[in-house]
């Protein structure tokens, strides 16, 4: 099923949905609304062009002007990994990006072009948004306009608000924290960088860089809230140094439980994904004490969703030996939640 | 907003008024901050819509089971007050070990499942709780009206809260009848939860559906499309007494075959009625055209599918056809599953140069009913119950309609002379007759224009290669078989390719046709289309016997031409797989009366093969296909005798 999510969406029908909001609804006067809005986050939106140009790799993203003097909020990758990096416009006039600063772990970047009295976001006024909100996605998508060109609106809503750390390793990205779900297409190559607006054009995110659903295989539409960035941008722009890299690993525990310390001794790893079942229980342990029995089936640990033995084994090794453990066992048809405590 | 004054104004003055207020009106709006506009109004009506139905979508955990792409959380909808839910069976891999489901204060509970709705994807389950879900109001048929809002909800990303997707009924009735489609983006983030309407009523369950398929994940390919489909709640509710009792809903069978041919032009005529089916138990007979289904006009075949395609087993339909001048009108209760059909043999196979009225006898099979009746080649078979019978292609469809152990009459010309016997159908033989090849017609050979020897077929739209022997004593006026050669994957030798078929082919007057893989390391399932296409060009060119197509195919090639066989049952009549085994997942369709298919397998001694090659031809003759095997002693492949035994197989598929 994982190959049947690979397909990606045509090129058409996000114009499509662009072409629909500044036209379709022309009749009423809320389109006016919708055009209106479009009207004024154009001016503050740039393309930029960097890095790539190899096969998969678009050579540009999306941007905005976050400051009068020339300040860009745009996501931190590839693209901007090189000397020259260039900025256009919305009226066409190209300049120079230089990085101020980069916050890897936001996977975030502010550009400074040499400018002045430029039409800007401003990050202190931006708004949250409530799942089901209307929203703008403005951006320049698989590079369709350069130049002068405006960048691409397309249309939607905010479909959820969520996390990627809900999961441990359901989303393969480095940003850990709260975001928006888009009703839209709007996360394709070229879009990363672009703005998340309500359907007045006040700025709410900051789209992201594509990624895959690794627990269903979809391309994921998501924005992180400015909230989120705010802090670290204006830290940026003060000169106040950023940490420059993030390792998951940092936190892994020297001493932590083990199934043996607890007294689980779980059915043989025999399968790619072992369901799993208690075997036997050791003797006065913790885990008998506490009530577990053999082919109790582990469902979950610490609010983990465990699939697997392996899943079990790499989980309780995260967990320090001097912090509780919530288990929760299916017994027959019956939940059972269970608390081993830390020795 | 427009305050009309109670007295009778002069009229300029009216329109002085209304001129005023809507000014007034337009700057207004004008305004963005202005909140109550209709855009702020119709996000609140929708967003109470959507509350209003959040409570009743659960989230649902399904852990362990086989790999498949999807070990997120999924979406179900409640529908009673004590747990009983519906989802989309594609959340339920094979062999998952357990179910939870998010109960209304915010937990998890365990929960069964408790049955299957296979003809619409979609799964009931009942949760262990005691807590009290609320379940919410379906939308009826009528008012289901396409360009309507439509919310996509799920509870993908959370327990508490839905994720949403808007967008419109595009289409009421898809997929043969079962769905309503929507542009909202469906895909696993809500598969199994509900489409609302604007007023916070149900259209229906998001399930993946494809006009394709039925297995579960049929139509995932399709997901966040533009194109996603709602089975109408309405149709479920009237059924889920059934569902809840745990009794599996199946697809609703007739038991009869149409003519073959394209579905949107042909009408529904029946030229087969499967013997033991529901048809038959009803009086439809072999000639009869449907032309209604309950309130439903058919007038071709894609209607009648339509009209089928959402009923379960156990239905009762109304069928009128129409038999010659009358019109007759039957009631059907639809079946799960028919009694697998077999075909029956009189022993005979037809000349094909007989150009005259009934089938002239080429040969007797030895020890079949035919030869017990004592029929001899030159006879000329001309009626089977007292009806005339017109050629031989007739006559096969004839005996479509019976089975082995029928008892029927056969009417004969010998010398001119009629004579009429009884005879009990027998069953059709493993080994095909060793007799010589079918004598070209007697007439002097046409003049052709048409290559022979090794041709290229190039199809401008593929980048597959493509090549076919065609006979060098090829004419027109003779019917060739078609033996379609699937190779391993590999280069292909096609200097070779000719060494080894051109004299038998030339022989037994078959083409050779040899389309190729685009990647020379392996075939892809969906090259099925391009090999059909292929086969369309070459039945455009040449004469070619439909009873004696043949998709023949070694290892990778082989499982592609059980592939090809199973998807155009209109075309193949032969499947012919050298050593490989039938694949284990491959969904065996049943056996048509109208749409003959045989299978000939070649296993290849000492193979790992041999073992799972035999499972899957006890699964074929289980389904009540003709299946002839044969061991071949070497790898490399067939020997020419091997190839001769082969070839006089393809030439006895238009037997009788």
């Amino acid at each position: 099923m994982s190959l049947l999510f690979a397909k990606r969406l045509p090129l058409l029908k996000p114009l499509l949905i662009a072409t629909l909001v500044l036209s379709g609804l022309a009749t009423s006067s809320q389109a006016d609304d919708l055009a209106l809005a479009s009207n004024t986050v154009q001016s503050k939106m740039v393309k930029i062009y960097g890095a790539g140009g190899l096969k998969g790799l678009e050579a540009y993203q999306s941007g905005f002007l976050i400051s009068g003097d020339g300040h860009i909020l745009t996501v931190w990758s590839y693209v901007l990994d090189t000397d020259y990096i260039t900025v256009v416009l919305d009226d066409g006039r190209k300049f120079e990006g230089k990085i101020v600063g980069a916050d890897p772990r936001l996977e975030m970047a502010v550009l400074k072009i040499d400018s002045q009295e430029l039409d800007h976001f401003s990050l202190s006024k931006s708004i949250v948004l409530q799942p089901g909100a209307r929203i703008l996605t403005i951006s320049n998508l698989f590079g369709v306009a350069t130049g002068n060109e405006p960048c691409s609106v397309l249309h939607g809503i905010v479909a959820a608000t969520t996390s990627l750390n809900a999961r441990r390793g359901a989303f393969k990205s480095p940003y850990q924290g709260p975001i928006y779900v888009l009703d839209a297409i709007s996360n394709n190559p070229g879009a990363a960088g672009g703005a998340l607006t309500d359907s007045y054009g006040n700025l709410a995110g900051l789209l992201g860089k594509e990624l895959r659903n690794a627990q269903n295989g979809t391309w994921l539409n998501y924005a992180l809230p400015i909230a989120q960035l705010t802090t670290a941008v204006e830290d940026i722009i003060a000169g106040r140094t950023r940490p420059r890299s993030f390792d998951e690993t940092v936190n892994r525990p020297d001493n932590p439980h083990t199934l043996k310390s607890l007294g689980i001794r779980m059915v043989p790893d025999v399968l790619a994904k072992t369901p799993p079942f208690v075997d036997s229980i050791t003797r006065k342990s913790v885990a008998e004490q506490k009530g577990i029995q053999p082919d109790d089936l582990i469902l979950y640990l610490n609010n983990r969703r465990i699939d697997s033995l392996n899943t079990l084994v790499n989980e309780i090794a995260l967990i320090d030996k001097i912090d509780d453990i919530t288990v929760v066992i299916q017994r027959d048809n019956n939940l059972i939640d269970i608390t081993l405590p830390g020795q | 907003m427009i305050i009309l004054p109670n007295q009778q104004l002069p009229l300029f003055k009216q329109f002085f008024l209304i001129a005023i207020t809507t000014t007034v009106f337009c700057t207004l709006t004008k305004n963005s901050a202005a909140q109550d506009d209709l855009l702020a109004q119709e996000e609140r009506a929708l967003q109470q819509a959507v509350a209003q139905v959040a409570a009743s979508v659960v989230q649902i955990e399904v852990l362990g089971g086989l790999e498949t792409g999807n070990d997120g959380p999924v979406s179900g909808l409640a529908v009673s007050n004590d747990g009983f839910i519906l989802s989309s069976a594609v959340n339920f891999p094979p062999a998952f070990t357990s179910i939870l489901v998010s109960t209304p204060s915010g937990k998890r509970a365990a929960a069964t499942l408790v049955s299957h709705d296979y003809n619409r994807n979609l799964v009931l389950l009942k949760v262990n709780t005691t807590e009290q879900y609320t379940t919410a109001s379906p939308v009826p048929h009528a008012e289901v009206i396409v360009g309507q809002w439509s919310v996509a909800l799920g509870k993908t990303y959370s327990r508490e809260v839905v994720n949403q997707s808007l967008g419109i009924v595009s289409a009421t009735n898809r997929i043969w009848g079962k769905a309503i489609q929507t542009d909202a983006k469906i895909s696993p983030a809500n598969y199994g939860g509900p489409l609302i309407d604007i007023q916070g009523r149900v259209y229906g369950i998001l399930t993946p559906l494809s006009p394709r398929g039925q297995s579960p994940t049929d139509g995932t390919d399709w997901y966040d499309s533009g194109i996603g489909f709602a089975i109408p709640l309405i149709d479920i509710l009237p059924h889920l007494d059934t569902l809840k009792a745990g009794n599996d809903l199946h697809s609703g069978l007739l038991g009869v075959s149409l003519k073959s041919g394209d579905i949107y032009d042909l009408p529904a005529e029946i030229v087969a009625v499967q013997p033991k089916s529901p048809a038959r138990a009803s009086g439809l007979q072999k000639g009869d055209t449907i032309i209604k289904v309950n309130d439903l006009v058919i007038s071709r075949q894609a209607q009648l599918r339509h009209a089928l395609g959402g009923q379960y087993a156990g239905n009762t339909i109304t069928v009128s056809v129409k038999r010659g001048d009358q019109i007759v009108t039957v009631k059907v209760t639809l079946v799960e599953k028919l009694e697998p059909y077999e075909h029956p043999l009189l022993g005979v196979l037809p000349d094909r140069n007989f150009a005259e009225q009934g089938t002239q006898i080429r040969h007797v099979y030895v020890d079949s009913p035919a030869q017990q009746v004592k029929l001899q080649q030159g006879d000329i078979i001309t009626h089977i119950n007292s009806e005339a019978v017109a050629d031989h292609n007739a006559l096969r469809l004839v005996l479509s309609n019976f089975e082995p152990q029928d008892q029927l009459t056969l009417t004969y010309l010998r010398n001119n002379e009629p004579t009429t016997v009884s005879l009990e159908l027998g069953s059709i033989p493993q080994q095909a007759p060793t007799i010589s090849a079918h004598a070209a017609p007697s007439t002097a050979a046409p003049a052709d224009t048409l290559a022979t020897g090794l041709i290229d077929v190039k199809l401008p739209e593929e980048k597959n290669e493509c090549v076919a022997i065609i006979p060098t004593n090829y004419r027109h006026d003779v019917p060739h078989a078609l033996i379609v050669w699937l190779q391993a994957p590999g280069k292909p030798d096609n200097e070779e390719l000719q060494t080894q078929w051109i004299a038998l082919a030339e022989q037994y007057h078959a083409i050779v046709l040899a389309p190729q893989s685009a990647d020379p390391a392996r075939w892809n399932p969906s090259e099925v289309d391009f090999i059909r296409k292929t086969i369309d060009n070459v039945l455009s060119l040449y004469t070619i016997d439909r009873n004696r197509i043949v998709v023949h195919g070694q290892q990778a090639g082989g499982s592609m031409s059980y592939l090809v066989g199973f998807a155009h049952r209109d075309l193949i009549r032969g499947v012919a797989p050298l050593d490989v085994s039938l694949p284990a997942r491959t969904a065996i369709k049943a056996n048509d009366p109208g749409e003959r298919l045989a299978f000939y397998v070649f296993d290849v001694k000492e193979s790992k093969l041999v073992k799972a090659s035999a499972a899957g031809v006890k699964r074929l003759t289980a389904a009540k296909y003709p299946v002839t095997t044969v061991q071949l002693n070497d790898k490399a492949g067939l020997s020419d005798s091997d190839r001769l035994q082969f070839l006089q197989w393809v030439d006895s598929l238009d037997r009788i």
